[in-house]
């Protein structure tokens, strides 16, 4: 059976489908607009509900437990790898030693956890493609990206140097292209030296992009480009 | 920006950033809790599931992409869902049918966030445009979280139209709410 059917969004918001069915409706939701439409308003729905002033001893009850189940969690995972694709976007353990130095980069921008979960790991089995990044006219900084492919995900590590500083709000944004097509990709502020690193991990949608390019975005967080390209490469 | 901002966020904490989870917390803490309360009529349970939905967020258990819509859609409904688990789950009898209340409560209270306060004044003005029987399904489906079989039974209506009446009801409200907006948007 399929799940491309209008009829299917009470079960897609009832949480009940698997991961399959999920994707399949996924795709009819793409190209439909009353579905969208719906799922649209149940980010709208829950203000109906009276406010509440939460609890003052809450936020530190609940940030406590859940620092602390991630503790555990880690601790319990390490016999059974086969747990692990629940934590889809987070790094994976298994990553080996080169990509250590990129991952300090990321642990200088407040990261350190990452890094911690990622030394003293077994090597796996992985492909692995390293591209240099072209500067734009008039943009002095260099970068390098690390395409990492591993079981079916496409992991990006990207690390610059010789940034330029950003001001205000301004980002430095990575964006993967496929035939002209941008998505981000992760994104960075460099630090004092000028350095910057960015991780991305995707678990769909892993072939096929052809371009990498880096932009100076106003503000984290654009779904489109609208600042200038400072570095990009062909994949 | 509101929805860049969460998307940014998200993407630091699916990198273990304790800091953007915190802030994300404060962000919706009061939202998620009312809308918990609201479902679960129990504020210990409402904690609970709000605790789990930070878990649940925080090892990156049931993830966010683009493709699932509005970070808050996925956001309230993962949240509802969470809510839904527990309250099967739990011990004590459930409510009784004649007291599973009203969908929209007059009552207001006091200091509430401009921003939320329209929010809600236009979602509330778009329930109003429901049938009866409309906003009996949303508060049922939606916010009960009950059964299509149970939701049949206290409708009285043919099991197999459960789904089918949800989904126009949920359709006629986005549009009633659309219209409503558009209204507010030539007010101002
Ligand atoms: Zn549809």
């Amino acid at each position: 059976m399929t799940k491309m059917d209008c009829e299917y969004v009470v079960d897609y918001l009832n949480g009940t489908f698997s991961e399959e069915e999920i994707r399949e409706f996924e795709n009819h939701l793409k190209n439909c607009a009353d579905c969208q439409q719906i799922i649209e308003l149940t980010g709208e729905l829950p203000y109906l509900a009276e406010p509440i002033e939460p609890p003052a001893e809450m936020k530190t009850r609940i940030l406590a437990k859940v620092f602390e189940e991630d503790v555990t969690e880690e601790q319990q995972l390490e016999p059974k790898p086969a747990a692990v694709p629940m934590a889809k976007r987070t790094p994976r353990r298994n990553w080996w030693t080169p990509l250590i130095a990129a991952v300090l980069l990321l642990s200088l921008l407040g990261n350190a956890y990452a890094f911690l979960q990622l030394s003293d790991q077994p090597e796996t089995e992985t492909a692995m493609r390293e591209v240099n990044l072209q500067p734009s006219e008039l943009f002095e900084g260099a970068a390098q990206v690390k395409l990492i492919r591993e079981d079916e995900a496409l992991d990006v590590v990207v690390s610059a140097e010789g940034l330029e500083e950003l001001q205000g709000d301004e980002i430095y944004q990575v964006w993967l292209l496929k035939e002209g097509q941008p998505i981000p990709a992760g994104a960075f502020k460099p630090n004092p030296n000028g350095e910057g690193a960015a991780y991305f991990s995707l678990e769909e949608n892993t072939e096929g992009w052809d371009t990498i390019a880096i932009t100076r975005e106003p503000q984290a967080g654009n779904e489109l480009p609208q600042g200038d390209i400072v570095l990009s490469s062909e994949l | 920006m509101e929805k860049s901002s969460d998307f940014t966020l998200y993407g630091r904490i699916q990198q273990k950033d304790k800091e953007a989870l915190e802030q994300l917390y404060d962000r919706y803490e009061k939202i998620l809790f009312s809308f918990l309360v609201k479902m679960t009529e129990d504020p210990d349970l409402a904690e609970e599931a709000l605790q789990e939905v930070f878990i649940k967020i925080w090892r990156g258990k049931g993830e966010y992409n683009e493709s699932k819509g509005k970070f808050t859609s996925w956001l309230f409904t993962m949240s509802r869902n969470v809510a839904i688990d527990l309250i099967r789950k739990r011990k004590k009898p459930t409510v009784p049918l004649e007291e599973v209340g009203e969908l929209v409560n007059n009552e207001s209270t006091v200091e509430e966030a401009a921003e939320w306060q329209e929010q809600k004044e236009q979602i509330e003005t778009a329930v109003q445009e429901l049938s009866g029987e409309q906003q009996k399904m949303i508060q049922l489906f939606y916010f009960k979280g009950y059964t299509h079989e149970k939701i049949a039974s206290i409708c009285d209506i043919p099991l197999g139209t459960v789904k089918s009446r949800i989904r126009l009801a949920l359709k006629k409200l986005k549009k009633s709410l659309h219209g409503v907006q558009e209204r507010g948007a030539i007010d101002d």
